[in-house]
């Protein structure tokens, strides 16, 4: 699956593709929301690892405006299961991520993104 | 059928022979092969449950996914992001345990993420896939990127010609697999219950033979220290010494049914 939790990890590696490759941009997204086990105090301890501006962005990307552009100090039970929601409940079935530096496109298919690399493309 | 493990001399360019002799044939035999594949190991379970809450690994090698619902309880305590090259795999390991999990069709010798955003990260029964020293060595130092240059932990198992009693094999030995292990196809023969019907002609079981590199005693150990420092780390643990010096500590090393494990943290002196 690609969720946003996944999509603030991943990067382009294409050759020679080293700075500006991060956040991927999402194309022709088509989405499905599904509920997922919450858990507080793991969102609460992931928050930190997160690039929050691209979080922001990506979710924008995908129609949903809800996270505030800085990310906050308190942080109640509410923020949390809305951190949750965009996190783990968007999910990306269809559609591509695109390189912002070098516009390498790598498709989503069924949910799986592909981030394979042609033999000539590889790093 | 042969049950025994055949020698090989790799010859062929390395990512066309994994295409063949690995890629291709779990794709092939990934419902199967699957369905035989369910019980964790002992350590690795132990590994994830020490983990602590709010870590994301990363899977090098997942297979059917059957290690991105460890532990149980509490649910979503960690994740996990299952990477694998079987693409027919992958659609077993995003619903594994009855849970809708995060995975990513690539390749262990790429690198396609942030560098150092895990926590931990896991390779198991993967890196044996990879026909040379130099690829096995590039796929830990990929390990060894991904996770936290200040905690990351990270849990290797390989294959090793060193076979528990209850294994079915029998394992070539000739004098020089003592140090630098060998290469073997394995016989996996699809059954009847192989539901792709190019798989079996008229009832006769295909044989797929998948290419793994068995590992010598002490050739997992040696293959990390290559990989530490290829990638500048000094090995050992962290020493109270000088600002900015990197390295990676074997936790734990040893043999557990039929494989070779090991257990790294990084750590980094701010
Ligand atoms: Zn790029």
């Amino acid at each position: 699956m690609v969720r946003l939790i996944t999509h603030n990890l991943l990067a382009c590696h294409a050759r020679g593709c080293t700075s500006n490759n991060f956040p991927l941009r999402f194309s022709d997204a088509q989405i499905e929301t599904r509920k997922a086990d919450f858990n507080a105090d793991f969102i609460r301890a992931f928050m930190p690892k997160l690039e929050w501006s691209a979080l922001v962005d990506a979710a924008k990307q995908l129609g949903d405006t809800s996270l505030p552009l800085e990310a906050p100090d308190m942080l109640d039970e509410e923020f949390l299961k809305n951190l949750h929601r965009v996190l783990l409940e968007i999910h990306i079935e269809e559609g591509s991520m695109t390189c912002p530096n070098c516009n390498h496109r790598y498709p989503i298919s069924n949910g799986i993104p592909n981030m394979l690399l042609a033999e000539d493309e590889i790093a | 059928m042969p049950k025994d493990v055949i020698p090989v001399v790799v010859s062929a360019d390395p990512g066309t022979y994994e295409d063949a002799h690995v890629h291709a044939i779990y794709d092939d035999i990934a419902d199967h092969f699957s369905s035989t594949r369910y019980k964790p190991w002992p350590i690795i379970a132990e590994f994830l449950s020490e983990i602590p809450t709010g870590w994301m690994g990363l899977d090098a090698g997942t297979g059917n996914g059957k290690y991105l619902s460890l532990p149980p309880h509490p649910p979503g305590k960690i994740w996990s992001i299952g990477l694998d090259r079987s693409i027919n795999l992958l659609r077993l390991a995003r619903s594994a345990g009855g849970v809708t999990r995060e995975v990513v069709l690539g390749n262990v010798l790429d690198y396609c993420w942030r560098k150092g955003c895990f926590d931990f990260a896991i390779s198991i029964a993967t890196i044996h896939h990879l026909t040379t020293s130099e690829r096995r060595r590039v796929a830990v130092q990929r390990l060894l990127e991904a996770v936290s240059p200040n905690h990351g932990r990270v849990l290797i198992y390989v294959w090793a010609i060193e076979q528990d009693g209850l294994s079915k094999r029998s394992i070539p030995t000739n004098g020089e697999c003592s140090t630098s292990g060998q290469d073997v196809l394995v016989p996996w023969v699809s059954s009847d219950r192989e539901q792709n019907a190019t798989n079996a002609h008229n009832g006769v079981a295909r044989v797929y033979n998948r290419y793994y590199h068995m590992f010598a005693k002490g050739e997992l150990i040696d293959l990390v220290k290559g990989a530490a420092l290829a990638s500048g780390l000094e090995l050992g643990p962290q020493p109270g010494g000088e600002t900015g010096a990197r390295g990676v500590e074997i936790v734990r090393e040893g043999w557990e049914r039929s494989n070779y494990y090991i257990e790294l943290r990084l750590w980094q002196v701010r």
